[in-house]
């Protein structure tokens, strides 16, 4: 084990926070998704890969800005959101269940992904990667300054319509209880839909952020989904800047770790974690 | 007019109320008591819109309710103040005010509301910025009705507002309740503290077993031995 | 069971005899394939399916498996055949640790132990990643010598296979037909109540993680050697945990043949699509299947053809040791009791408080219960008096005080134990366990309970208990088949099985209509007159002044009055804790005089 220079300790910290920013974004649909609507939503990662599969191709061949495939993707995105919903609801499935259920969606979403673009590794080769911005020898590469403030700026967003405007306020009132949340006008069933198709779309937009950053292939949906999992329930369910937070602290952990002694020891970091907190504090989840 | 006739509510196999009736005029202070698991607030929930009827109607002036979502029920003029409060005890006690003025209309007029409960409540000011779970049970309870009464409603559903709480508090609540009826608001109440009940109430209701076994004003019922035997179980004779 | 029995182990011994049909080797290597995928499907739902508790970390275990004999044959020139005990084991040790200290915490529940689970794959998987046990290079099998058990090497895995199928279904259908079984069934359906009724839930879900762990770590022994060469990133995914899931859920979760069902069609139909590009196809299949089978079959294939055929679920019947209707006369004889001295204390409850998060439920409550007595809990809404008797029960834990049943402290020890000591109670609300029958559901008490009978003894006991509330027509029916009535008499019968000393009843008769509390005041003085107490919180107040010899009235978590029926209700504390206190008027005179009410 050798101490690494300040450099390379920044260099790792600044590693890690771009990491947390990216679980942040992935693990905020599915908090909000298992927080408020009780439901686990798998899938979640298959629809953000699709996201980063369909900016690709945009990119790449239809020579779209990728900022801009924001634009094409959050629309069908939120309707997809609101249809798996829909039919969640419909057939009252459990909170298990729908673990399962949208574990079935992510293996027809990979089978998709895998139909049109094939097991091959893609990367999205694009103008931003080029522009690296540096500080004090740290260098800060301009694909992943945008995810961070895509995820910081969202999660701010989304903190500040749950908790100043009448629409969030009653959202969070109906997860709390739903029938006197209806006893005072609010109608719940429309609202879970409406929050349904934001998750999706968050969903749409980490794979934007992804296919930036990352090299993709349809096998790469399953590694992320224990560490955001572990981001979402260390955050705790239902808060806004949740997974942003605790996807930096185990970003942060994962990249000293990996700095001070071998790459491969990472992942123990974070399950430990979550390990500890599910027995100590299973009633914050 | 709310007009309940002959309702029935069951819970699965259960049938928790048979046939029940009542009527609130306009204005009216209407009470309902009865032993425990007579279905009070079966019937308190029925009229809120909470439980769905399996026989019945409910009328609101000449407006057949019945089949109206639950969510709709606000805007049609009826506020609920739950048994056990049911605050949202994560958010402030200002939210929770504010989310009883969800409803477009109540929404114009939250400012004045807000100031007309906290004149009501005088205690509940500086608690407004503290989560609603952290407060006593008499003040979560003045929450409650405040909550209630930021919705502009027409007719007030109280039901055990005295429940676990201490009897001093007891007392100014139903000062409060008063003052509120005083306004022109339709009260019905739901309350295990028959004394206290038939004191304030302009007519009243005895349920027992899900059915209606009496009805009239306060002396005429206390006069009647269906109370006595309803609550403790002694007959007239004993 | 034993024609099932019998059908697994000839269905074995037909297999048995493939590699001697001289049969194209692709034979072999598919079923070699659906056995590997029967054993672990049919091991992960010996927990998961059993008792509800779906693990996500069957991946783990089949992973130490896997290392374990990777590790002993390949460094340590273990034959490879010793190997595959120590495998099991070794996974049973980790999986009994990890269960034991994951069910030791209450909440954690369903999706919770998934992510748990899941969460120790990954542990597991970097801690052999980064130590010597692989180091990341990988294990090599090829050099380990395999013992030639069929006529080619293929067939050899072939056999293993098979005989890790065959002992994995037949270990599934014992624990189906027994006492376990029916304890994890029960568990699946509601753990609390389980408890309650003398089931020791903590150790059999230990037990059968352990179980269901072990049998993984065999199925990865066998496997090391099959491929013959490991690596952390094959073995430790999370798609083998999804597909075990799958395959059960798909083929039914409650039933010992289900996994094995679902096995052999995903596998099968993933073999047949594996050529060339329809490899994809078939895992968009697979996707679909999943999907449609939670939506529309969420008992799976196995539970749907049941249902459909009109059979009920049968787990931990014995082999139709249900006595025929003729054999149980109308109404039993009851056995009485010894008649110990009545006036006896039999219960004592000393200075008990309870408190929920602050809110203080009980405060200090002392009362005493006398052998042969009916006592009558009564109180205004919120006074305590459910709370006691959950507390005296054991579903929830004391804040302080002492209970002595019989002579015992059962303050603070696990509601089991308490069960055993000859304590049984009703629900308010009716809580059967609704996917076993009528009489298991009666059966199960008289397992658990203070006499601990053996199936059959237990069966008995329960057509016994039927007739006596009788219910005996409806014995094969499920508990949502019943209406109200019956399911308040299951209440009952259920809470007599186990032959009490002291029966705890919690608002029985509400929402019954006047005939049918008749019917019920009846029961209860039939149950009293074989010698069994009764503690009784009700507030249908005819039923209490009929029955009860003494009352206990509660007022905010505090007794109040004890005493007659008669006398205590006219007292005048009793009267305003009823009726409320009447209010002051400014100059504090009584506006209201509460004896109006005595008029």
């Amino acid at each position: 084990m050798t101490f690494p220079s300040f450099t390379l300790l920044a260099q790792s910290i600044l590693a890690g926070i771009f990491t947390g920013a990216v679980y942040g974004l992935l693990g905020l649909g599915l908090s909000l998704s298992w927080g408020m609507l009780r439901q686990i939503n798998l899938a979640h990662f298959a629809l953000a890969f699709l996201g980063a599969y369909l900016t690709y191709q945009f990119a790449t061949y239809g020579g779209l800005d990728p900022l801009l495939t924001l634009l094409v993707i959050v629309p069908p995105f939120f309707l997809a959101g609101i249809a798996v919903h829909w039919v969640l609801t419909r057939f009252q499935v459990t909170p298990l269940n729908s673990l399962l259920v949208t574990f079935g969606l992510t293996i027809i979403i990979e089978a998709v992904l895998q139909w049109i673009w094939t097991a091959d590794y893609r990367r999205l080769e694009s103008s931003y990667a080029e522009h690296k911005f540096q500080i004090q020898g740290v260098y800060l590469p301009l694909p992943e300054l945008i995810t961070l403030g895509l995820s910081g700026g969202i999660a701010l967003a989304i903190w500040l319509a749950l908790t100043r405007t009448d629409l969030g306020k009653a959202i969070r009132a109906a997860a709390h209880d739903g029938p006197i949340a209806a006893a005072f006008g609010i109608n719940q069933r429309a609202l879970a839909l409406v929050l349904s198709g934001v998750n999706a779309a968050l969903a749409g937009i980490a794979g934007v952020c992804i296919a930036l950053s990352y090299t993709l292939a349809p096998s790469q949906i399953y590694s992320w989904i224990g560490v955001v999992f572990a981001c979402v329930m260390l955050g705790g369910l239902g808060r806004p800047f949740g997974p942003l937070l605790a996807g930096c602290i185990i970003g942060i952990s994962e990249a000293i770790t990996m700095a001070v002694t071998a790459p491969s020891w990472a992942p123990l970091v974070s399950f430990s974690l979550l390990i500890i907190v599910l027995l100590l504090r299973p009633g914050r989840v | 007019m709310l007009d309940v006739q002959g309702i029935r509510v069951a819970y699965g196999a259960a049938t928790a109320l048979w046939d029940v009736s009542l009527s609130i005029e306009e204005g009216e202070l209407l009470c309902v008591v009865g032993p425990n698991s007579a279905g009070k607030t079966t019937l308190i929930n029925a009229i809120a819109g909470i439980n769905t009827l399996s026989a019945g109607r409910i009328t609101l002036g000449d407006r057949d309710i019945t089949r109206l979502a639950p969510h709709r029920f606000c805007a049609a003029g009826i506020a609920l103040v739950p048994e056990g409060r049911r605050l949202f005890t994560e958010m402030t006690v200002l939210e929770n005010l504010e989310l009883g003025s969800y409803i477009p209309a109540a929404r114009a007029a939250r400012k004045r509301s807000l100031e007309m409960v906290c004149g009501l409540f005088p205690a509940l000011e500086p608690k407004l910025a503290q989560p609603a779970g952290a407060l006593s049970g008499g003040q979560q309870q003045m929450v409650a009705i405040g909550r209630a009464l930021m919705a502009q409603p027409r007719f007030l559903l109280l039901d055990e507002p005295s429940l676990g709480l201490a009897p001093g508090i007891v007392l100014d609540m139903f000062g409060a309740i008063r003052k509120v009826h005083a306004e022109g608001i339709a009260v019905l109440l739901v309350e295990q503290n028959v004394s206290m009940a038939l004191q304030v109430a302009q007519r009243a209701v005895v349920l027992e077993e899900g059915r209606v076994v009496a009805a009239g004003t306060p002396d005429e019922l206390l006069a009647r031995p269906e109370l006595r035997r309803a609550y403790l179980g002694l007959d007239a004779a004993a | 069971m034993r024609r099932s029995l019998l059908l697994v182990l000839l269905a074995g011994a037909l297999f048995a005899a493939v590699p001697y049909l001289s049969l194209p080797a692709y034979y072999e290597s598919v079923l070699y394939l659906v056995f590997h995928w029967i054993a672990l499907a049919t091991s992960w739902n010996l927990l998961s399916g059993y008792s509800g508790y779906f693990s996500f970390g069957h991946g783990a275990f089949f992973g130490i498996g896997i290392y374990t004999t990777a590790v002993l044959a390949s460094r340590f020139d273990v034959p490879f055949l010793w190997t595959l005990p120590a495998a099991a084991l070794l996974a049973a040790v980790v999986g009994a640790a990890l269960g034991a200290i994951a069910f030791r915490v209450k909440a954690v529940r369903g999706e919770l132990f998934a992510l748990l689970t899941l969460a120790a794959t990954f542990v597991v998987a970097t801690i052999v990643l980064n130590t010597p046990i692989d180091g990341g290079p990988g294990v090599y099998l090829s050099a380990v010598p395999m013992p030639e058990i069929g006529p080619t090497p293929s067939s050899s895995f072939y056999l293993l296979a098979l005989a890790a199928a065959v002992l994995t279904i037949v270990v599934a259908l014992l624990v189906y037909y027994a006492r376990f079984g029916l304890g994890l069934f029960a568990i699946h359906d509601d753990e609390d109540v389980a408890e309650v009724m003398g089931v020791p839930t903590f150790r059999y879900k230990v037990g059968a993680f352990a179980l269901s762990c072990a049998l993984a770590g065999v199925v990865g022994g066998i496997h090391a050697m099959f491929v013959s060469y490991v690596t952390t990133g094959d073995t430790f995914t999370v798609t083998l945990p999804l597909t075990v899931i799958l395959m059960s859920v798909l083929g039914g979760t409650r039933h010992w043949a289900g996994p094995a069902i679902g096995a052999t069609v995903i596998t099968l139909l993933l073999y047949s699509f594996t050529a060339g590009d329809s490899a994809v196809l078939g895992k968009a299949a697979m996707g679909v299947i999943l999907v449609s089978v939670i939506l529309f079959m969420p008992e799976g294939i196995l539970g749907y053809l049941l249902k459909k055929l009109g059979r009920k679920p049968e787990a931990g019947r014995a082999a139709q040791a249900g006595l025929p209707l003729s054999a149980v006369p109308a109404e039993a004889p009851p056995e009485a009791l010894p008649p110990a001295s009545a006036g006896e204390v039999l219960l004592r409850a000393s200075g008990v408080h309870k408190s929920f998060r602050g809110v203080q439920a009980l405060r200090g409550v002392s009362l005493e219960v006398r052998r042969g007595e009916i006592l009558g809990l009564l109180g205004p809404n919120g006074s305590g008096k459910s709370t006691f008797i959950n507390v005296v029960s054991g579903h929830f834990p004391v804040s302080a005080g002492e209970i002595q049943f019989g002579g015992r402290q059962i303050a603070g020890i696990e509601a089991h134990h308490i069960a055993r000591c000859g304590l049984s109670r009703t629900y308010q609300i009716p809580r059967p366990f609704a996917h076993l029958t009528v009489l298991d559901n009666v059966a199960l008490p008289a397992m658990f309970g203070a006499r601990q009978l053996d199936r059959a003894q237990a069966e008995r006991e329960a057509w016994r208990w039927l007739a006596f509330t009788g219910l005996t027509g409806r014995a094969r029916a499920l508990p949502d088949e019943l209406n109200l009535h019956q399911r308040k008499f299951l209440e009952f019968a259920r809470a007599l099985a186990a032959q009490p000393q002291l029966l705890m009843l919690d608002e029985v008769l509400s929402g019954l209509t006047p005939s049918e509390i008749d019917e019920a005041v009846a029961l209860i003085r039939r149950i009293r007159s074989q010698g069994t107490t009764i503690v009784f919180v009700e507030h249908v107040m005819r039923a209490v002044m009929a029955l009860c010899d003494r009352i206990v009235v509660f007022n905010q978590g505090e007794v109040l009055a004890e005493g007659v029926p008669a006398e205590v209700m006219t007292r005048p504390e009793v009267v305003s804790a009823y009726l409320g206190k009447p209010m002051a008027d400014e100059s504090g005179a009584p506006v209201f005089v509460a004896e109006g009410v005595h008029a």
